[in-house]
């Protein structure tokens, strides 16, 4: 530096108009190192500016509603759902109100002996595949805690009689054969007689005319023989000369009535 | 002819009956008898009613819902979908997957001495920056020297806290190499360049140090990575190979979104205002994005 110097006053003395004495630390110190001011205006400048639309994003965007698929747990419960619905003949809805666990145990076992099924399902699946379905109208049911009841035989009966002391479960509703019950519905049913009865009924009511036409035709000459009969046996009785005429007053008595 | 219509009651949806019990305009009565229908659930509907959750929807649009409408939302416990845990089949635990031990001193056979070459710290590492063989580990955010007694302290807290049997670890710097020198206490300046005190890794920006693998999730694993990371001489973090990747994408698309029409590239390269004078041809370079063995941050 000394030595430039020194040449350049030699040609003349003319030192160039700017001249940056660089000095002091290297580019990379320990400390941080103080930013000359242009190259921090420069970093100012410079600063990242994010995008801003006029309207924001979100005011336009539909929010997106997620639709979760069914896991494959769900869907084989709906699949249960399915053959229970279609399987069964009766379909009994029972409100649980925290009966123990050893006598739901019990009560399960008493209801098997009959052929009748306890079923839990979670009320997200039933009611999901039930409001398509024509039990569409057994949804109110499916709201709090509950049991399902199910036989293949409608045995509303014997259901009600094996239920009729658990105070914990309590019945809300029923479909048999595809008609909708309430409990009261439920407990009428089981008081009807059997399909046979009831057959038996419908015939011998219809065929109660028919099968005493034979009588009626019958009657008359029926009558008219017993009296003929009665008629001969008091003649008998005369000729043996026994109560002659008090049998004849009878005789007129019975004949005038017949005539 | 009165036609046989259907109990108004919506519980039965079958066909219409014949009993004119169940004429139109009149409420079937809870469990008649001649009423074939389940006549609503009525005990329940009452009581919704009452509660205020259910009203008569009587003049509802919405087709033959029902005489009841629920109003309040049905609360009821879903079910629950559990996430499918993640299956590591394809991972290999290696034999001694503990980080190694690395030497103090490195095995020259004539120790020469080196020039202080500061430009290894600086700017973006180019080599060793992406996870290969691990699925985490701990990447430098600024530049800095690592010595022997940063490595132990690595290495022990790693081995402590890892389980050898589901996870490995492994270096991705060298052991030191680069000799730094000292002159000894006292000494005024002169003399020649000092002896060799101690040997350095030199780290740049973006530079993976420890790699970290195994059957294992990142929340298992960030704990202790990002306590070693807090011991190093210069600022790092625990990543994982999302997260690394993250960042980078960030940074491009801040690049790609910036709607400032002047950038630090357009200015030097122009030399704009004879910027050039302050900045050098590092900056042209990197744009202003590194200052020093430091990272500037939210340089686009």
């Amino acid at each position: 530096m000394a030595a430039l110097c020194g040449r350049l006053l030699s040609c003349g003395g003319w030192f160039p108009p700017h001249q940056v004495v660089r000095h002091g630390s290297k580019a990379v110190t320990r400390h941080r190192k103080p930013m000359h001011i242009l190259r921090q205006k420069l970093l100012a400048v410079t600063e990242y500016i994010p995008p801003k639309p006029a309207i924001p994003e979100r005011c336009i965007k539909a929010p997106k509603k997620e639709v979760q698929e069914p896991s494959g747990f769900e869907k084989l419960l709906r699949r249960e759902v399915e053959v229970t619905f279609n399987e069964n003949k009766m379909i009994t809805v029972f409100q649980n109100n925290s009966i123990k666990s050893e006598d739901l145990k019990l009560l399960r076992h008493r209801l098997l002996k009959h052929d009748i099924r306890m079923k839990f399902f979670p009320n997200q699946i039933l009611r999901s595949y039930l409001g398509n379905t024509k039990y569409r109208n057994l949804l109110p049911l499916f709201i709090g805690r509950n049991i399902i009841i199910v036989s293949k035989e409608p045995k509303a009966k014997e259901l009600l009689q094996t239920l009729r002391n658990t105070t914990q479960i309590s019945l809300l509703g029923a479909c048999i054969e595809d008609v909708l019950f309430s409990r009261q519905g439920v407990v009428n049913y089981s008081r009807l007689p059997g399909m046979q009865v009831v057959r038996g009924e419908i015939v011998s009511g219809l065929t109660l005319m028919t099968s005493q036409t034979c009588q009626l035709l019958q009657s008359g000459p029926v009558h008219l023989a017993a009296l003929l009969e009665q008629y001969l046996k008091q003649q008998s009785e005369a000729a043996t000369g026994l109560k002659g005429t008090e049998s004849l007053e009878q005789k007129e008595i019975q004949g005038s009535p017949a005539s | 002819m009165g036609e046989a219509r259907g109990c108004p009651s919506s519980l039965c949806p079958l066909e219409p009956q014949a009993e004119p019990l169940c004429g139109p305009g009149r409420v079937c009565v809870p469990g008649e008898v001649g009423c074939r229908c389940g006549c609503d659930t009525a005990a329940m509907a009452v009581l919704l009613r009452r509660l205020g959750l259910a009203r008569l929807g009587i003049n509802n649009n919405s087709g033959c819902r029902g005489l009841y409408q629920i109003d309040a939302k049905v609360l009821s416990a879903g079910l629950k979908t559990y996430e499918i845990p993640p299956r590591y089949d394809d991972v290999i635990i290696p034999e001694k997957p503990k980080l190694k031990f690395l030497n103090k001193v490195p095995n020259y056979k004539k120790p020469r001495r080196w020039m202080k070459r500061l430009g290894d710290i600086r700017g973006p590492a180019t080599r060793a920056n992406t996870l290969t063989r691990g699925e985490y580990g701990i990447v430098a955010l600024g530049g800095g020297y690592l010595h022997w007694g940063h490595f132990e302290m690595m290495r022990l807290t790693i081995n402590r806290q890892m389980d050898p049997k589901t996870m490995f670890a492994r270096w991705r710097v060298n052991a030191p190499y680069k000799p730094i020198t000292r002159k000894g206490l006292g000494q005024r300046m002169g003399g020649g360049k000092g002896a060799i005190d101690h040997y350095v890794t030199p780290v740049k920006y973006g530079r993976i140090i420890v790699e970290f693998g195994g059957r294992c999730a990142f929340e298992e694993v960030e704990p202790f990575l990002s306590q070693v990371a807090k011991k190093l001489p210069f600022p790092a973090k625990a990543v994982s190979k999302k997260t690394l990747e993250e960042m980078l994408k960030e940074d491009e698309q801040k690049a790609r979104n910036n709607q400032n029409p002047w950038t630090f590239e357009r200015i030097a390269t122009m030399n704009m205002l004879g910027i050039r004078k302050v900045l050098s041809p590092f900056d042209l370079k990197y744009h202003g994005k590194f200052f020093g063995k430091s990272r500037v941050p939210n340089r686009v």
